[in-house]
């Protein structure tokens, strides 16, 4: 990397972060997540926009090839991994415990039907969502199964939270569910990865099947026993928050290496490690949210602003997909998790806001898009119709849920908070 | 939650205990003498094994020795699998309150496999007394740690927990809130602004602490002195180290929602934390009806 590249590369950055954070807390301020922001500023540094007018930028600063390229794939790639570090910190094993088989038939609810409904799109309409690809048809319909199911913590806690059911017990299964649904979904993603590396009929296939489970079980159990003795070391012999930081992250990435080696992608080996350290009783809430904010504000916004570098949205939008995907995707979830919960004791009103709250797939669906579109999984324009679908679903979990609750729609609510002194001009639609 | 709970599990007026031919048979008995005394209690002394007229002898012995004579006092000779049995006559019975000793801390592959005392714990549908030191010169009560989490089960714990310190004379019980940082972590997430979040927070725990107080208000607490503590952590976990660090006498807990196995020892949360390092004696309060 030379002098000039050096400049370039760090510009990149500067960018990248400073607009990621600035759209991110705009669309933050009118309640659309996070993730959408970062997401935007990506598009508009790429090659949808800028790229349009200067494509020297998009050559040299804002790319993906050459040495710029280089290192920014390798940022989006560890930002990644930490990502799913940090998603398996929020799953928790005593949750899901505590529900046992309540939580077991809301999660085969909320996350059996869509995958039956992903599969069964993906399987036998693979033609239509990924034309002319050499994908067997059964590893493309598990993808599609799995990109249906996955779900999105933080907003079905939310979600709950504005529900007053957080606390409740329903509210518990609903969590606990999700968190199953993560551990299954991510599980299924990579060995899917695996069959199409390997193919699935091949022994070495077997082989990489049965080193996943191992290794989940090893490090959920050992490795998890392991990690909560040594912890109190790590505090008490390690400058605080540093050494906790750097002795957590070091066993996510040494995970993400070993399952990567093993020939399942290094995400999973992050994810499980996470979950076995974010289960320590001895990680206390301060260094979990050190853990957190590092994660969700250093790393995160470099790849989800990476993203907008890796494709032109404009081009690559198919309105065919992206709205047979919208629709499949909130059919599913909808149907699936109002299910579960209408089960679990919820009314109908309830049911269908848990629906809508469980639909909004947020930032992991992106992240699991992405990887399936560098594994050669699926072409740009489902991936543009995945990326369109968990902004689209994230966005209307939370008017759907106000509408729901309130029989409200308030639809200037969010640009009267951006602007405290503004007259109520909200228009209300009775539901 | 809906959960509705009837019948106080206290006043522990039939206490069972599972007699074994131990080093520690006397200290066990000793302590049935103090229980039956704090709570006029009659005390059923179950063996499991077979009956032997030497051992039977002994017993008697010990019981008049330790003053567990009077009427209406049992002996109970079974013969079979020891936690089935002595779970069957406390069923049989209606035993308010079965006491037995533990150790404090069992090796790993014991604590795996499950010793009787802790198979007791986990299954049992009365409460549960384990005695962690039993001594022949047995102790008084002085410090009592119960757990305050927001769950239906907890006002009988603290009601139960209340009563025994005051019938023990216990100089103080300390109402232990746990906020579940798993959970919290949930409310911090980058779906809520800052300010939004601790808003959440704070709302959580005012609701909780206003239950707890609600509680207080309604347990006879006469004199008593009553402390609250609101720590963070994983529950079962936190409470269990506090009852340790605080040199409490008596950690009352929650019975579990659901007879617990082998998996919830591997994964271990809630009552599983103090049944792993018994940080003193314990007392698990099973409501006797309740119905989810």
């Amino acid at each position: 990397m030379n002098h000039s590249d050096l400049i370039n590369l760090l510009i990149a950055i500067s960018i990248m972060m400073l607009l990621g954070r600035l759209f991110g807390e705009f669309f933050r301020k009118i309640r659309v997540p996070l993730v959408v922001g970062e997401l935007v500023a990506g598009i508009l540094l790429g090659p949808t926009v800028l790229g349009q007018f200067y494509p020297h930028y998009t050559d040299t600063i804002f790319t993906t090839s050459g040495n710029v390229g280089l290192v920014l794939n390798g940022l989006a790639t560890i930002s990644v991994i930490m990502l799913l570090f940090s998603a398996g910190m929020e799953v928790e094993i005593s949750i899901i415990r505590q529900q046992r088989n309540t939580a077991l038939i809301a999660s085969l609810f909320g996350l059996i039907i869509p995958l039956i409904f992903g599969f069964i799109a993906g399987f036998y309409f693979y033609d239509f969502f990924v034309k002319e690809m050499p994908v067997d048809h059964l590893v493309f319909g598990l993808f599609m199964a799995t990109a249906m199911g996955i779900s999105a913590l933080p907003i079905i806690a939310r979600t709950l939270i504005d529900l007053n059911l957080f606390k409740t017990k329903v509210g518990m299964i609903i969590i606990a569910a999700a968190m199953l649904d993560d551990v299954i979904g991510w599980l299924l993603f990579s060995v899917v990865l695996g069959m199409m590396q390997k193919g699935y009929e091949s022994n070495q296939f077997l082989m990489t099947l049965g080193s996943t489970v191992l290794f989940a079980l090893f490090t959920l159990t050992i490795g998890r026993f392991l990690f909560n003795k040594s912890l109190p070391w790590a505090q008490r012999n390690l400058s605080w928050p540093g050494g906790v930081l750097a002795f957590s992250l070091g066993f996510a990435f040494l995970g993400a290496a070993f399952t990567e080696k093993i020939g399942i992608h290094a995400i999973f080996g992050a994810f499980i490690v996470g979950i076995a350290i974010g289960d320590s009783v001895h990680l206390n809430e301060k260094t979990r949210d050190i853990i957190q904010q590092f994660i969700t504000n250093i790393f995160a916004p470099l790849f989800f602003v990476s993203i907008g570098f890796k494709i032109n949205f404009f081009q690559n939008f198919n309105i065919e997909i992206v709205s047979v995907v919208f629709v499949l995707a909130v059919a599913a979830k909808l149907f699936g998790a109002g299910l579960g919960a209408f089960v679990g004791g919820l009314n109908m009103k309830e049911s269908l806001a848990v629906g809508f709250g469980m639909n909004a797939r947020g930032a992991m669906e992106i992240v699991l898009g992405l990887l399936a579109l560098q594994a050669g999984l699926i072409n740009e324009q489902l991936f543009v119709a995945l990326v369109v679908m968990a902004v689209l679903t994230s966005i209307i979990a939370g008017p759907m849920l106000k509408y729901l609750l309130t029989g409200e729609m308030k639809v200037g609510a969010a640009i009267k908070e951006i602007i405290p002194g503004m007259k109520d001009q909200t228009e209300s639609t009775n539901g | 939650m809906s959960e509705e709970i009837n019948h106080s599990p206290y006043p522990f007026k039939k206490i069972a205990a599972a007699v074994a031919f131990s080093p520690r048979v006397e200290a066990i008995l000793s302590e049935l003498r103090r229980l039956q005394d704090i709570f006029d209690a009659n005390i059923l002394l179950i063996h499991v094994g077979e009956k032997d007229l030497k051992q039977e002898q002994y017993l008697k012995h010990l019981v008049h020795r330790f003053g567990l004579d009077k009427k209406g006092n049992e002996i109970i000779w079974e013969t079979g699998d020891p936690v089935e049995k002595i779970l069957k006559v406390c069923d049989e019975k209606q035993v308010d309150l079965l006491v037995a000793g533990a150790l404090e801390k069992e090796s790993l592959l014991k604590y795996f496999m499950g010793s009787v005392a802790r198979k007791l714990c986990r299954k049992t549908e009365c409460s549960i007394l384990m005695l962690k030191e039993p001594d022949i010169r047995s102790q008084p009560v002085k410090r009592i740690v119960v757990e305050g989490s927001d769950h239906p089960k907890t006002v009988q714990t603290i009601e139960s927990a209340v009563y025994v310190a005051r019938r023990s004379g216990a100089d103080e019980v300390f109402v232990v809130q746990e906020a579940a940082i798993e959970k919290m972590a949930l409310i911090r997430s980058d779906e809520f602004s800052n300010g939004e979040a601790e808003v959440h927070k704070e709302k959580i725990e005012k609701e909780e602490v206003d239950k707890i107080e609600e509680i207080l208000r309604c347990a006879d607490c006469g004199n008593l002195k009553i402390s609250t503590i609101r720590l963070e952590g994983k529950p079962g976990f936190v409470i269990s180290n506090f009852a340790r660090e605080y040199n409490a006498d008596l950690l009352v807990l929650n019975s579990p929602d659901a007879k617990l196995n082998f998996i919830d020892r591997v994964f271990t949360h809630d009552i599983e934390y103090a049944l792993a390092d018994l940080p003193c004696d314990l007392l698990i309060i099973h409501s006797k009806h309740h119905s989810n």
